[in-house]
C-alpha cells in the first residue's frame, strides 16, 4: 500500500490518540509475519473498526494490543505499541494491569461458572477492597452501563451461564466496564447473536464510546459502519486502507477496499 | 427393491444381531457374577458383620469390622496423599505446561503407570517401605494405595481441564487475572463436577485392590488403626477367608465382597450421576 | 470493474443503468425535437413531443423504486452507493429536462398562428443545439464513468448561458420595437430560459457523473456567464 496515504490518515487523528501502534509486525511462530508492518492509532472516545476477510490478521492485531498472545508459547510481537505513550511490548509490562485498563470482549459470551453477581463483583475485587454496599453499588453501576440491570436485578444469585446469549454478551461487558479499563477491545461481539441482541449491543457500544476508547472487530460490515467512526481495512496482514468510516464507506481510497466493503472480493 | 440397497440392509440386519449377541454375552457374565455374589453374600449377611471382629478359624460369629475400619482408614488415606498429588499434577499437566515437552513425557509415564499391574506397585512399595521400616504396616498400605490413585487423578484432572474452553480462560485473563486466580476460581471451578468424578473414580479403583496390599498393609485378624502395624483390610480378608476350608470364614469372605461391590457400584454411580449432571446443564 | 459475488446485484445495477440509457435517450430526444418543433412551428410534430413526456415521467417513477429496493435488500456502500444515488439523482434531472421540452413543445402550439417570428429564433437554435449536445455529451459521459468528458461538460455551460443573454437582448430589442410582439417574445422568452435550464440539467447530471466515479464532489460554483443570469 502507498505509504503517504497511511501517514496522511494517521495524521488526521492524531490530535487525541489513545493507543498508537507502530511498525508492528506479530508472528505466530516460524519466520512468516501474520501482521506486516502495522501503523495506526486508536483516538480517545472514538470507536474504530476493524474489517477485512477472515485470517487477514484483525482478531491477532486486537490479541495484541492486551497482549493476549502472552498466553502462548512462540507467539510474538515486534515493534511498539504505546497506550498513552508508553510501550507496552516490553518484557516489563505488567500484563494483569495492562489488561486492567485494556479490557476485551469476546466473539462467544464467556460468563464465568458463578453468579450473575459474582461474574461482576469478582473483577473489581481484583483490584480493589470495597465494603460490601459500595460493591453492590459498583456491581449494579457496571449492569446498568451495560443495558443489563433492568434484565437481572431480581434475579442475582443466579448462575450466569442461566442466561441468554445476549444477556451473557452483556455479562461480559458488564463485567470488563466493572473493573473500569480505559480501552476496550471487542472481537466479533456480535457474531453468536440474534439480531435484536446485536443492535443492544451495538446501542452499548455507541453509548460506551463516550467513556472509553473502543477496538471492535467484525465480519459485519454493516456493523462497521453503524457503531464506528473510523475503518481500518486489513487484508493478508497488511493495513490496506484506515480513515474515517463514512470515507471508507463511500469513497475509500483503495481498490481493495472498495472491493471488499462492495462484496466484490476474489 | 433396489438389489444393492437390499444387500446393504442385510449386512446391516447380520452386523447388529453380531453387535447385541456380543453384548448380551458380557452382559450375562456380568450379571452371573453379580446373582452369585448377591447369593452367597446374603446368605451369610447379618448386622454381626458390621459390629463384631473378624474371628478365629472353626466359630461360627463373626464380623469384619476391623477390616472394614481398615479399608476406610487405608483407602481415605491413599486418596488424601494421592489425590492432592494428581490434582497439581494435572493442574500442572493442563494449565501451565500445556504446551511444554515435559507435559508430554509425563502424560506417557502416568500412562505407563495407569495400566500398570497393582502387584508391580505391592512389589515396589514392599521393596521401598516394608523392608527398610522392617515390617509390613498400614502406612505402606496407604501408601501403595496413592501410588495407584496418582495416575488415576492425574490422567482424569488432565482431561477435564482441557475440556474447559480456552475461551474462558482467555476472559479471565482479559480481566487481568493472575493465572493461578484464574485456575482456582475459573478453570477449577468450571471443571469441577469433572474432577469430582475422577476421584471417585479412584476412590472407586483402589478400594477393591487386593495385590499390593498383600505386600505392604498385609492383614490383622484383630482390632488396629496403628499405622505403623499391620492392618485388617476387606480385600486381603477376603482372600485369606475364602481359601480356608471353614464355613463361617467363607459366608464372611462372601460377605466382604459384597459390601465392596456394591460401595464400588454407588461410587460409580454417583460419579456417573454427577458428569451427567453437568453435560445437561 | 469486477463483478460482485452476489450476481444478482449486478444485474439489478445493470438494470437500473438501462433504465437512465433509455430515459436519457428519450430526454434528449424530446429536447432537440422540441427546439425543431419550435422554429418550424410544427404543432404535430410538438403534440408528439407532449405526449412522450408520459414514458419519461414513468420511467423516472421506476428508477426511484428500483434504487430503494436495491439500497434496502443490498445495503450498497462505497461505489455501489454513489451509483444508485447518482441513478436517483440523474433520473430526477431528466425528468425536469423532459418537463422543459414539453414546456417549449406547449408554447410552440401556442406560437404557431403568429408569422412575425425575429431574429432571434436563430440564437434560440443555436442555444437548442448547443443544449442537446451538452446533454448528449454528459450521457455519454455517465455510459463510461469518463470524469474528463463529464468535467468537460461542467465547463462548457458558460457557453449557453452567454447565448441566453444574447438572445434576451435580441427579445427586448424586438418587443421594444413593436409592443405587439411581446406576446410571442415572452413565450420565447421562456423558451430561451427552458433551453438554459435543460443545460443547467446537464451541467447537474457532469456533477453526478463526478461524484460517481471519484466519490468527490465538484465545486459548489461553476464558471458563470460574465452577465450572470436574471
Amino acid at each position: 500500500m502507498n505509504d503517504m496515504s497511511i501517514m496522511e490518515s494517521t495524521r488526521a487523528v492524531q490530535d487525541d490518540v489513545k493507543v498508537a501502534i507502530k511498525n508492528l509486525y506479530f508472528y505466530y511462530g516460524g519466520a512468516k509475519p501474520s501482521l506486516k508492518n502495522i501503523n495506526l492509532s486508536l483516538s480517545t472516545n472514538q470507536v474504530t473498526a476493524f474489517i477485512g476477510p477472515s485470517g487477514c490478521g484483525k482478531s491477532t492485531l486486537l490479541r495484541v494490543l492486551n497482549r493476549m498472545y502472552d498466553l502462548y508459547p512462540n507467539q510474538r510481537a515486534e515493534g511498539e505499541v504505546l497506550l498513552d505513550g508508553e510501550n507496552i511490548l516490553t518484557p516489563k509490562q505488567d500484563l494483569n494491569l495492562l489488561r486492567a485498563r485494556i479490557g476485551m470482549v469476546f466473539q462467544k459470551p464467556t460468563p464465568f461458572p458463578m453468579t450473575i453477581y459474582e461474574n461482576i463483583a469478582f473483577g473489581i475485587r481484583l483490584y480493589e477492597k470495597l465494603p460490601k454496599s459500595e460493591l453492590n453499588g459498583r456491581v449494579e453501576k457496571a449492569l446498568r452501563d451495560a443495558a443489563l440491570w433492568n434484565e437481572v436485578k431480581d434475579k442475582l444469585n443466579a448462575s450466569g451461564l442461566s442466561l441468554s446469549g445476549g444477556q451473557q454478551q452483556r455479562l461480559c461487558i458488564a463485567r470488563t466496564v466493572a473493573i473500569k479499563p480505559e480501552v476496550i477491545l471487542f472481537d466479533e461481539p456480535c457474531s453468536a447473536l440474534d439480531p435484536i441482541s446485536t443492535a443492544k449491543v451495538e446501542e452499548l457500544i455507541d453509548e460506551l464510546s463516550d467513556k472509553y476508547t473502543i477496538a471492535i472487530v467484525t465480519h459485519n460490515m454493516q456493523q462497521a459502519a453503524r457503531v464506528s467512526d473510523m475503518t481500518a481495512f486489513m487484508y493478508l496482514g497488511e493495513l490496506i486502507e484506515f480513515d474515517e468510516t463514512t470515507k471508507m464507506f463511500t469513497s475509500p481510497a483503495q481498490q481493495r477496499t472498495q472491493d471488499y466493503i462492495t462484496g466484490r472480493f476474489g | 427393491m433396489n438389489p444393492l440397497y437390499a444387500r446393504r440392509r442385510r449386512t446391516s440386519t447380520v452386523a447388529m444381531a453380531l453387535c447385541v449377541a456380543a453384548t448380551a454375552f458380557g452382559l450375562a457374565w456380568l450379571v452371573l457374577i453379580l446373582a452369585t455374589l448377591f447369593w452367597n453374600g446374603l446368605a451369610g449377611f447379618s448386622l454381626d458383620v458390621f459390629t463384631q471382629m473378624t474371628p478365629p478359624p472353626n466359630t461360627s460369629d463373626g464380623g469384619l469390622l476391623n477390616a472394614i475400619v481398615g479399608s476406610l482408614i487405608l483407602t481415605v488415606l491413599g486418596i488424601g496423599v494421592g489425590a492432592p498429588i494428581g490434582l497439581l499434577a494435572g493442574t500442572f499437566m493442563a494449565e501451565y505446561g500445556r504446551y511444554s515437552k515435559l507435559t508430554s513425557l509425563i502424560r506417557f509415564i502416568n500412562d505407563i503407570l495407569l495400566s500398570a499391574p497393582s502387584i508391580i506397585i505391592g512389589l515396589f512399595v514392599y521393596g521401598a517401605i516394608v523392608v527398610p521400616m522392617g515390617g509390613f504396616s498400614g502406612l505402606a498400605g496407604a501408601i501403595a494405595l496413592a501410588v495407584i490413585a496418582l495416575p488415576v487423578v492425574v490422567r482424569t484432572t488432565e482431561d477435564m481441564l482441557l475440556l474447559v474452553p480456552i475461551q474462558l480462560r482467555e476472559a479471565a485473563a482479559a480481566l487481568g487475572m493472575p493465572r493461578s486466580h484464574v485456575i482456582k476460581r475459573i478453570t477449577w471451578q468450571a471443571a469441577r463436577t469433572g474432577l469430582i468424578t475422577g476421584l471417585l473414580l479412584a476412590v472407586a479403583r483402589i478400594s477393591g485392590e487386593t495385590a499390593p496390599l498383600l505386600f505392604t498393609a498385609l492383614s490383622n485378624q484383630f482390632w488396629s488403626v496403628d499405622l505403623l502395624k499391620t492392618m485388617a483390610n476387606l480385600p486381603v480378608t477376603i482372600n485369606n477367608f475364602i481359601n480356608n476350608p471353614d464355613p463361617n470364614w467363607k459366608r464372611l469372605a462372601w460377605s466382604g465382597a459384597l459390601i465392596i461391590t456394591m460401595a464400588v457400584l454407588a461410587l460409580n454411580i454417583l460419579a456417573r450421576s454427577l458428569s451427567a449432571g453437568r453435560q445437561s446443564k | 470493474m469486477t463483478d460482485h459475488t452476489v450476481r444478482a446485484f449486478d444485474r439489478e445495477l445493470e438494470l437500473l443503468g438501462r433504465k437512465i440509457a433509455e430515459m436519457g435517450g428519450i430526454a434528449e430526444k424530446m429536447l432537440s425535437e422540441s427546439i425543431e418543433a419550435l422554429i418550424r412551428l410544427n404543432v404535430d410534430e410538438a403534440n408528439a413531443i407532449i405526449a412522450t413526456d408520459i414514458r419519461l415521467d414513468l420511467l423516472q417513477r421506476e428508477v426511484e423504486e428500483e434504487a430503494v429496493r436495491i439500497i434496502a435488500r443490498r445495503q450498497p456502500v462505497s461505489v455501489d452507493l454513489r451509483e444508485i444515488v447518482g441513478a436517483m439523482r440523474i433520473s430526477g434531472d431528466l425528468e425536469r429536462v423532459g418537463d422543459l421540452a414539453k414546456n417549449i413543445a406547449k408554447r410552440t402550439v401556442a406560437l404557431a398562428n403568429d408569422q412575425r417570428l425575429p431574429r432571434a429564433m436563430i440564437g434560440l437554435r443555436h442555444m437548442g443545439e448547443l443544449a442537446a449536445m451538452q446533454l448528449k455529451d454528459v450521457l455519454d459521459a455517465y455510459g463510461q464513468r469518463d470524469v474528463e468528458r463529464a468535467d468537460a461538460v461542467w465547463r462548457r455551460d458558460v457557453e449557453i448561458d452567454a447565448l441566453e443573454d444574447s438572445v434576451f437582448r435580441d427579445l427586448l430589442t424586438f418587443m421594444m420595437e413593436d409592443p405587439r410582439n411581446i406576446s410571442s417574445c415572452t413565450h420565447l422568452l421562456f423558451c430561451s430560459k427552458n433551453v438554459e435550464r435543460a443545460g443547467d440539467h446537464a451541467t447537474n447530471i457532469a456533477e453526478t457523473v463526478h461524484y460517481i466515479v471519484t466519490g468527490e464532489t465538484l465545486p459548489v460554483d461553476r464558471p458563470k456567464s460574465m452577465f450572470g443570469n436574471q
